[in-house]
């Protein structure tokens, strides 16, 4: 697993000195609340053709929520093909996706290593789930695209100490927004799809102030106690169909409804950012 | 957002565009639920049909007879305006010009360069089988007596073929090697069907050449 053709850097993490106003912070113990409404999004910014070298880009970015040392998520995405396959590949009548998601190595708190690690191919082959549901594959036989996600920044609190165990979590809204940046870049470069699909994530949070979790969308980690489940969904406004279910927690047996709410929710959070993107869309031709 | 006259405006990928039964589906659209919806990013264009033409004189081609009604208008969604890039495939019955790469005695194998009036921006190999060179006295056609690695082709597309090439075909008056270079390193001007000459050196070399428009 090592990375011979590299000069790497220490093994291990490397945390930045916490400055004297974060650490003061974080012994106050003020935890910033959620500070939108549970059924709201963040605002995020989307703009297509970043890349001139791609057949298709697209650039995603987050807000963040409003702490200082709380960062949002930067995601770029580029698109290559279609183009023909290499020669060794047997014959395709439709169209061969390809995807990879990559955190730069200086993404996250934790320093990422320049190999794909393993929760990066589990967001690359959700991501191709999600977009191979969207895509008109037979229109382009014999061809082959390349999906190609860099998460310039992680959705991260840098200043959280690193024991809640949060890392799972932010894979999640991670995959949605990858999910909407890669859909805005396909459409880009020009491939079949037969709807935009966007990313988005419900979960169902306990706060400390009363004892009944609630379910919110888009969540941040760092603004709720725990995060109890969260699903990732990947939706289809017009056809109204999910290309993409990621379910992952621990759900309470006492709510039988539970499981479709926070599914319904998910809906509703990837249908808000379906608007930004058919927006964004809008304006690039305009 | 269904444009009935010529009037253009933006579709987005899975906007509806319209009901089936008023309009025809044209490239960068497909049909779901009996509804015409947009596959593309893009602006779209409404055509009206031509006027269908008489009966023809006489069928030299098995084709299948089409079914839709012809005074339906034809709705596209175009990439043009968008952006400049536009990537096509060669599709069956595409007109291609293409560079000849390597040839053996069996096939010609060749590089397509331009597929209709696009210029291709991927890299597409084709192949040109003997038996496909022309139509008529194909047991004689020998390859090296028809293409050299260099020569521009213009031929026509008749199959996706395997894995890597397509199919291509010559078989054609209008079809052929547009421009050849001599022996000597010259460019060649074409004498008569299966013939180019050299204008410095005066020697000809022989060639499946495609005749001029």
């Amino acid at each position: 697993m090592s990375d011979r053709r590299r000069i790497n850097g220490p093994v291990g993490a490397t945390i930045p000195p916490a400055s004297e106003d974060g650490a003061s912070r974080e012994v106050a113990g003020s935890r910033g609340g959620r500070s939108r409404p549970p059924n709201a999004i963040r605002k995020m910014y989307l703009k297509t053709g970043v890349t001139p070298s791609a057949s298709g880009s697209a650039y995603l970015e987050i807000e963040t929520s409003g702490r200082s040392g709380v960062s949002g998520l930067k995601l770029s995405c580029t698109v290559h093909g279609p183009r023909s396959l290499p020669r060794s590949s047997p014959f395709s009548p439709h169209i061969i996706l390809s995807t990879h998601v990559k955190y730069a190595p200086f993404a996250t708190r934790q320093r990422r290593g320049y190999l794909r690690d393993p929760s990066e191919r589990d967001l690359g082959t959700h991501l191709e789930a999600a977009l191979r549901g969207a895509i008109i594959a037979d229109r382009w036989p014999k061809s082959g695209v390349d999906i190609i996600v860099s998460i310039i920044e992680g959705d991260q609190d840098r200043e959280t100490s690193k024991t809640q165990g949060d890392e799972s979590w932010d894979l999640m809204n991670a995959l949605s927004g990858c999910i909407t940046v890669a859909s805005a870049a396909l459409a880009d470069a020009g491939i079949d799809c037969i709807d935009t699909v966007a990313g988005g994530v419900a979960a169902l949070v306990s706060d400390k102030g009363d004892g009944n979790p609630s379910i919110v969308i888009d969540p941040i980690p760092s603004e709720h106690d725990r995060i109890l489940a969260a699903c990732c969904i990947a939706y289809l406004p017009t056809r109204d169909e999910v290309t993409n279910l990621w379910f992952k927690g621990d759900l309470p047996a006492s709510d039988a409804e539970l499981y479709t709410k926070l599914v319904e929710k998910g809906i509703q959070a990837s249908a808000k950012a379906n608007r930004v993107l058919v927006e964004c869309l809008g304006e690039t031709v305009g | 957002m269904a444009t009935s006259s010529g009037t253009t405006s933006i579709a987005t990928p899975g906007q509806l565009l319209g009901p089936a039964s008023k309009f025809q589906p044209g490239p960068g659209t497909h049909i779901h639920n009996s509804n015409l919806y947009s596959s593309l990013l893009g602006v779209v264009h409404a055509s009206q049909p031509a006027k269908p033409p008489g009966p023809s004189k006489r069928l030299t081609k098995i084709t299948v007879p089409t079914q839709t009604p012809a005074e339906l208008p034809t709705l596209s969604v175009s990439r043009t305006g968008v952006s400049e890039k536009r990537e096509v495939l060669p599709e069956v019955g595409n007109t291609v010009l293409c560079r000849v790469t390597r040839i053996t005695p069996r096939q010609a194998v060749v590089a397509i360069l331009i597929c209709g009036d696009t210029v291709l921006e991927a890299e597409w190999q084709g192949l040109i089988r003997v038996q496909d060179v022309r139509a008529t006295e194909k047991d004689k056609v020998k390859i090296y007596e028809s293409f050299r690695p260099g020569d521009i082709v213009r031929a026509e597309v008749i199959s996706l073929g395997d894995q890597a090439n397509f199919y291509l075909s010559t078989a054609r008056n209008e079809l052929g090697v547009i421009l050849a270079t001599s022996e000597a390193g010259n460019n060649m001007y074409p004498v008569n069907w299966k013939e180019y000459m050299d204008p410095e050196t005066g020697l000809s070399e022989l060639r499946k050449v495609a005749k001029p428009y």
